[in-house]
């Protein structure tokens, strides 16, 4: 096969969707909010970062305080955080398509103010030469396996984060919630507050990917936070299983690795449209073919949490998961 | 002024794309994403029928707009059907993996260049000051006259009348004997038949780009929510006063400002009045109590 280095930016990438997968799972998998606005997360973390870390005058950026990456780095999860609330306040009142076209909104808003507001964010031109951890100390090709590494960390940070939150008695109550809004309600439990809690909480582990996903790209742009990224986050978390909690990890892994694969095949130059459309292509197909012939992905969230769950023949259960977004 | 007309033109086409999205969401019960990519398939298939095959703008019009409503038809029987029993959740799933596809092959068939419609906007009228192309007039005809035929059928005839039923309440038209299956197919022609009208006549007004369905879908969603879905007079005046919005909005702050108006507005409708603009019930399922 090719050489090593390229399998490793396959595998870092990975990561870092693996990451995003798992934070999205606690708010649509087990919170059932159908959230299509992670592309707008993840932009405001990443122009978070870039714009506290942007110290070059030659940027011309009006704000650029220069802060070290990793005094910037947690500032930006907490800002996602923030957006996150706002977005979420207004947005959590609304239920199923309503919630999800509002995010997708937001995301939209998000991404056209990036463009607008240039003279804080370089508009279309963006930014290139995003400084990286460490690379002062690795450089060349060598640095790929640092990249590696801490994608690797990130992502097992979120596994660990994302599970403790699954298994809790807030997870416990976050999916009661969504199978039985009522009885969760009858038995005083405070459901939209839970439930602004857990977009937050999605936003911060968001943004506290984004400037990993801004050391593996190395340029930023508007284009990057287009609805695509959303779709695909998502298409990893339903091929992984919606709701379990290694779901994401393994959908990412699946859609990543296969679509990256596919792009090694030699392709004629002249044929260079098909090349462009193989990665679409093949996401929206794993998407169809794994919602028609295995519907709760990989892992199911029963394997999950087992004796947690009802019986898998209990139509109440899955009618109220899907009606709950 | 001026600007009001370019707003009646955007709304009239915004309203044709909007009203085969909110048929199919009214009687198969899912938003289907793919909607705005059979938009951009029509402007392609339109772009590629007259400049390159040098056919007619209204006859190649016609064909693409027939031809598209059948491939709606097999794409609906090919991707939605088999999975319709596992409700809307999984349909809209399936329709954005289906965007996907459509988008993949309109990437590899048409390429990434953008195309033109050659210059069929005519002479220019005037009336009172105000500047408008032959094309403006027969987009907002053929909107019109569209939109009308849609109503007549929708009211006057026994399969119209079927859908209806079938709109209203699906369990029930099947066990009054509705016949379900031809009900569907006909929505399916209709409603990929007006995203593919409305695909030509944006791509005779500007340019044909392969992002001409990421761009649309949102658009189209903040009409159909603003419209409410249920009724096509709401889903008219929506299209309409989102277009007049995007385009006089223009005038006051820079275009690049146009979608964000179209999502604010949105976002602003859903969070204050999400029953949508016209209808009368509130919108039960869309709020939590």
């Amino acid at each position: 096969m090719t050489n090593p280095i390229f399998w490793v930016g396959v595998l870092t990438l990975a990561m870092i969707y693996a990451s995003l997968a798992m934070s999205l799972n606690v708010e649509s998998g087990w919170g059932g909010m159908w959230d299509l606005g992670i592309a707008g997360l993840l932009a405001a973390g990443s122009y978070c970062y870039v714009i506290l870390t942007a110290s070059d005058p030659d940027l011309g950026m009006r704000f650029a305080p220069g802060l070290s990456m990793w005094v910037a780095w947690p500032l930006s999860a907490l800002f996602t955080g923030l957006v996150a609330f706002a977005i979420g306040a207004p947005a959590l009142r609304l239920r199923r398509e309503y919630f999800l076209i509002t995010t997708l909104a937001f995301a939209e808003i998000i991404r056209q103010l990036v463009v607008i507001q240039a003279d804080l964010t370089r508009g279309t031109v963006g930014i290139a030469n995003i400084n990286r951890p460490f690379d002062s100390f690795v450089t060349g090709r060598d640095y790929n396996y640092v990249l590696l590494g801490i994608a690797v960390v990130t992502a097992a940070v979120m596994y660990v984060v994302t599970r403790q939150v699954g298994i809790s008695p807030f997870g416990r109550t976050l999916r009661a919630a969504r199978d039985n809004e009522a009885v969760a309600l009858a038995l005083g439990k405070r459901v939209n507050r839970m439930r602004i809690k857990t977009f937050v909480l999605t936003g911060v582990l968001i943004g506290a990917t984004a400037p990993v996903y801004l050391f593996y790209i190395r340029a930023i742009s508007p284009q990057l936070f287009a609805p695509g990224i959303t779709f695909t986050v998502w298409t990893a978390l339903v091929i992984g299983g919606l709701g379990s909690i290694r779901g994401g990890l393994a959908g990412a892994l699946v859609l990543i690795v296969f679509t990256e694969a596919v792009g090694l095949i030699e392709v004629d130059p002249a044929h260079i449209n098909i090349l462009v459309a193989i990665e679409p292509f093949l996401v929206g197909l794993l998407l169809v073919l794994v919602l028609r012939f295995r519907p709760d992905g990989l892992f199911s969230e029963r394997s999950s949490f087992g004796a947690a769950r009802r019986s898998a023949g209990d139509p109440a259960g899955d009618a109220a998961r899907v009606a709950g977004g | 002024m001026q600007n009001v007309v370019f707003g009646i033109v955007t709304g009239s086409i915004l309203a044709v794309a909007t009203l085969g999205f909110a048929l199919v969401r009214q009687t198969e019960n899912f938003l289907n994403i793919a909607h705005a990519q059979m938009m951009a398939l029509g402007a392609f298939v339109g772009v590629v029928l007259v400049d390159t095959y040098g056919m007619n703008i209204f006859l190649a019009g016609a064909i693409t707009v027939v031809g598209l409503g059948a491939v709606g038809v097999v794409l609906s029987a090919v991707f939605f059907q088999p999975v319709r029993h596992q409700g809307g959740t999984v349909l809209l799933f399936t329709s954005i993996g289906l965007a996907l596809m459509m988008y993949a092959a309109i990437l590899a068939l048409f390429g990434t260049q953008a195309r033109f419609y050659p210059d069929v906007s005519g002479s220019l009228h005037r009336f009172a000051g105000i500047g408008i192309a032959t094309n403006e007039l027969v987009i907002i005809g053929l909107a019109v006259g569209s939109i009308a035929a849609l109503q007549l059928f929708l009211n006057s005839t026994g399969l119209g009348r079927a859908i209806r039923a079938v709109a209203s309440n699906d369990d029930l038209a099947r066990v009054r004997g509705v016949p379900v299956r031809t009900v569907s197919n006909t929505i399916w022609f209709i409603s990929s038949a007006f995203g593919a009208m409305a695909g030509v006549m944006l791509g005779v007004l500007g340019a044909v780009n392969t992002e001409i369905g990421w761009h649309n879908i949102l658009i189209v969603l903040a009409a159909a929510v603003l419209g409410g879905l249920r009724s096509i007079t709401g889903v008219i005046l929506a299209g309409l006063l989102l277009g007049i919005m995007m385009d006089v909005s223009a005038l006051i702050i820079p275009t690049a400002y146009r979608p964000v108006v179209a999502f604010g507005v949105l976002v602003a409708v859903l969070i204050l009045r999400p029953e949508g603009i016209l209808s009368i019930q509130r919108r039960k399922d869309a709020v939590v109590a």
